[in-house]
Parts: structure tokens; sequence; C-alpha cells
């Protein structure tokens, strides 16, 4: 194949985007996530990060972050096994590890590389991955990394995974995997009958808790709280740039598996850490979390609330989601497009999710409304949703 | 049962959600089945029929039909009611 061919076959179909004039994706956000943000000059809500907390922005978190700057610099210059090991960094590992229920932890630059390394140090060509269905991009690269035999069961569907299971005697070691929170839909993995059909089987369960962390449980420690599950025996993934507002990944097992990672993770090992000043953020937030999970963790519900109910009463079909999350359900790529170009137009920014980041004839509309959101923003936002819904005529 | 008839069950209980087909529909482009979901059905074929489906010949599927045929060729044991 010539060069020119090789570049001209590797283009993107941007028909939708052009037919409707609009393209949601990479717009030039030019503020913090403060409550309005800046979107080329103008003012918009934000309903589409995943600021749960609205911590993003919190005082308290940029004052530690330009402590930490002074204080340590820009960067380590080195990966965690080398300079980059330094004293936030081994304090904030133990800190998040005991926070969501183990005694050590490791922190990765991105949640993503987090999930796309850990399994090529713990399975093999000779093991089985039982994954869900529509387990995050990052875990799907991850487990097809090994390999290995991958059998993806149907959607939190327990009797699909235990039929599975029942099959897996001939590998020598069986994961499953899945995520706590489903960020396209908010439905919650039932987590506690995983770990309980994960110990009838032997099989060492997986669980991504990127959108639980900060989020779920009573005092916000993520699904192992939320489910009341003890001494876990298996492997935890987080993002850290989700409810907990910064950046990273951390993955956390009993002691000796994250010793073990520690130096036999390539991932990990040869790739630098994440900087002080952010390190440094997270401690901020991990004590505002503690200090005022319930009032935070109150209002995102409440918002929560509030949306799904004008969205409802207004005419949207919503998924049906168990976390703080509102996912308008489109008939297709087309409806998405129309309808996230006028919620857009009214100044409020949505995650329009379309294939293949969800199945085919499955496209979204996404709204998380974080804690830092004043109600009047919610008020607002309500009255638009109206306006919109008139606009399509949906009633 | 005939083949068609095992074959379209197997789709049917392996899917996401109920949904109205036959042995035509396109899987991929008109039940919206994306490469996990044939996996699934794939996996599901394979220990119905207790046999072992490669990736080339799965990835030539397009609709249940393929699926009867593949077996009829590759398959000629198996018993059709
Ligand atoms: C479930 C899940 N896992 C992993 C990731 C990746 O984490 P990160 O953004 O830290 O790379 C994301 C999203 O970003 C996610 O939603």
């Amino acid at each position: 194949m010539k060069r020119e061919d090789i570049f001209s076959s590797l283009s993107i179909d941007k028909s939708l985007a052009n037919k409707y004039d609009f393209n949601p994706y990479y717009c030039c956000i030019e503020s913090g996530l403060n409550d309005p943000i800046l979107i080329d000059g103008k003012e918009f809500i934000d309903l589409a990060s995943n600021n749960y907390l609205g911590l993003a922005a919190d005082k308290r978190v940029i004052q530690a972050i330009s402590v930490a700057a002074g204080k340590f610099g820009a960067s380590m210059c080195g990966t965690p096994i080398a300079t980059g090991s330094m004293i936030l960094l081994q304090k904030l590992q133990k800190r998040l590890a005991r926070f969501v229920g183990f005694e050590e932890s490791i922190i990765f630059p991105s949640g993503y590389q987090a999930n796309c390394a850990v399994f090529m140090s713990l399975a093999k060509q000779e093991d089985l991955i039982i994954i869900d269905h529509y387990a995050h991009a990052s875990l799907i690269q991850g487990v097809r990394l090994v390999g290995c035999k991958v059998k993806p069961f149907l959607h939190n569907n327990m009797k699909h995974l235990r039929k599975l299971l029942e099959k897996a005697a001939e590998y020598k070691r069986v994961f499953v995997v899945t995520e706590s929170v489903f960020s396209t839909e908010g439905s919650i993995a039932p987590f506690d009958e995983i770990v309980k059909l994960c110990e009838e089987f032997n099989a060492i369960p997986v669980i991504d808790d990127s959108h639980g962390i900060g989020v779920i449980g009573k005092t916000g420690r993520g699904i192992l709280e939320e489910k009341n599950i003890k001494d876990f025996n298996g492997i935890y993934t987080a993002s850290l740039g989700k409810a907990l507002a910064n950046a990273g990944g951390m993955i956390s097992a009993k002691s000796e598996l994250i010793e073990y990672l520690k130096y036999s993770c390539p991932g990990l090992i040869y790739s630098t850490a994440l900087p002080p000043p952010v390190l440094a953020g997270m401690e901020a937030v991990l004590n505002i979390v503690k200090e005022e999970f319930s009032i935070l963790s109150e209002r995102m519900w409440r918002y929560k609330k509030l949306i799904s109910g004008c969205l409802i009463d207004s005419g949207f079909i919503l998924t049906e989601g168990q976390a703080p999350i509102t996912s308008i359900s489109v008939r297709n790529v087309e409806e998405c497009a129309l309808m996230a170009k006028l919620i857009h137009a009214n100044n409020i920014l949505v995650t329009p999710f379309i294939p293949p980041s969800v199945p085919p004839n499955e496209s979204k509309i996404r709204m998380i409304a974080g804690a830092n959101l004043s109600e009047k923003t919610i008020d607002k936002a309500l009255n638009i949703f109206k306006k919109v819904a008139r606009e399509l005529e949906l009633k | 049962m005939t083949l068609e008839e095992r074959v379209l069950n197997v789709i049917e209980e392996n899917l996401e959600e109920k949904a109205e087909f036959n042995v035509n529909t396109d899987l991929r482009d008109e039940l919206g089945l994306d490469s996990f979901a044939m996996v699934i059905i794939v996996n599901a074929l394979e220990d119905e029929f207790n046999i072992s489906i490669e990736d080339q010949h799965y990835r030539e599927i397009k609709n249940a039909k393929d699926i009867v045929n593949a077996l009829r060729e590759y398959c000629p044991d198996l018993k059709e009611a």
C-alpha cells in the first residue's frame, strides 16, 4: 500500500457533524470547572464533567496544589520506581488504599493506563477473562492485550455469568472483570453477587470503581462500602480524575500483590509518576470528602433527582440508573446530534455518547450535576430542558 | 428442533434485550450487535454445538442463515430433527 493511501484510509467520517453543523467533541473550555464555565467567551452550565462532588476548582484544593508546587515544583521527572517515588506519592498511596479498604495501592498516571497495564502482569495465555459486555474501553483493551480467551457476559446478568463460570474449569486462572457504576447509563453492578460467584468458582474479581469512588457508599468510599464487601480478595482499580477531581489511576489489592505489581508492571514502572501538585490536590480532596461528604453527596443526589424528574415530566426518555447520573435515551445518532445541539445552543454542556462508545442503537446524552453548582443554576437548567422539550415537540 | 430453530434460540437467549429477528436479519447492521455481543453469541454457539469457531469464520457470519450453513458444512454429523 502506498503511503498516501495508508494515510487517506485513516480518516474520520464527520458527515454527521457536518450535517448538523455541530461537533460537541474537543470543545475548547476557557475556564476551570466553575459555575458557570466559559466556552467561546459564553457562559455554560457544566453537566458534562465527572466533577461529581464539585471539588475540581475548590479553593482549598487550589491552595494545596499551589503550596505543593512551591515546595516540590512541577514534576519529579521520574517514574514511580525511581525519582517519582516521593513523599506525597507514598502517603497518598497508603491513604487511598485505606480509603477503599486495603493496606496498599499504587498510583498510575491515568486510570486508562492502570486498566491497560494490570492484566498483562496478572494473566497468562492459558487463562480465561470473563468481562461485562459494557465494560470500559480501557478494561477491554487491557484484557485483549493478554492474548488469552476472553468471554464477555451479558451486562450485569448473573445467570449468564454463572453459566460461563460453570464452564471455566479447564482454565488455569479465571478473572471476572466489571465496573461498579456504568457511566453512560448509571447502572450499578451487583458486585456483592459477583464476589460470591467468584468465591464459589475460585475466580478473581476485578472491579473498576472509577465512577463509584467518592460517589457511592455511605461515606463515599465506593463500591466495596456500598455493597458492604469486607476483606475483598480481588483487584480494585479506579480513576482519580472523576469525583476525586484530580488525575491518575489507582490499583489496590492484598499487599503482596501490590508489591508484586510494583516490580512487575511495565505500565507503572516505565511511566513518569504523577506530579507533586496533583498528589497534593488529591490529598486535599480526601480531606474535604472526610468532613463534607454527606453534605456534598446530598446535594449531588438532589440535583440528579431534580434533573431526572424534570426531564421525565417534559417527555424525555431516560435510562434507568441508580447512580447520580442522568442519561437521556435517544433512538439513533441523528436524534442524539439534534438534541445535543439544541441543548448546547441553550448553553448547557452535556456529553453525547454515540457508537462505538455505546452499543449501536443505544446513543445517549449524559448529564452529571456536580455539587458545586448552585440551586439557581439547577433551576435555570430545568427551565432550559423544558424549553428544549417544547422545541422538540416531545409532548 | 431444527438446526435453524436451535441457532435462533441460541441468539435469542444471548441478546441484551428482546428483539424481533429471523434467519435473514443482519446481526450487526440490523440487530445492532457490537463485537462483544457477537463474541457472546459465538461462545454460546460453541457450547450449544460443542464446536470451536475460528475468528476468521465468525467474521464472515452476517445472519443466522450463515451460521446454519456453516454448521451444515463443517459439522455434517450434527443431527437435524
Ligand atoms: C470506567 C472507567 N474506567 C477508566 C477510565 C479511565 O480513567 P482515566 O480518565 O483516569 O484514564 C474511565 C474514564 O475516563 C472510566 O469511565
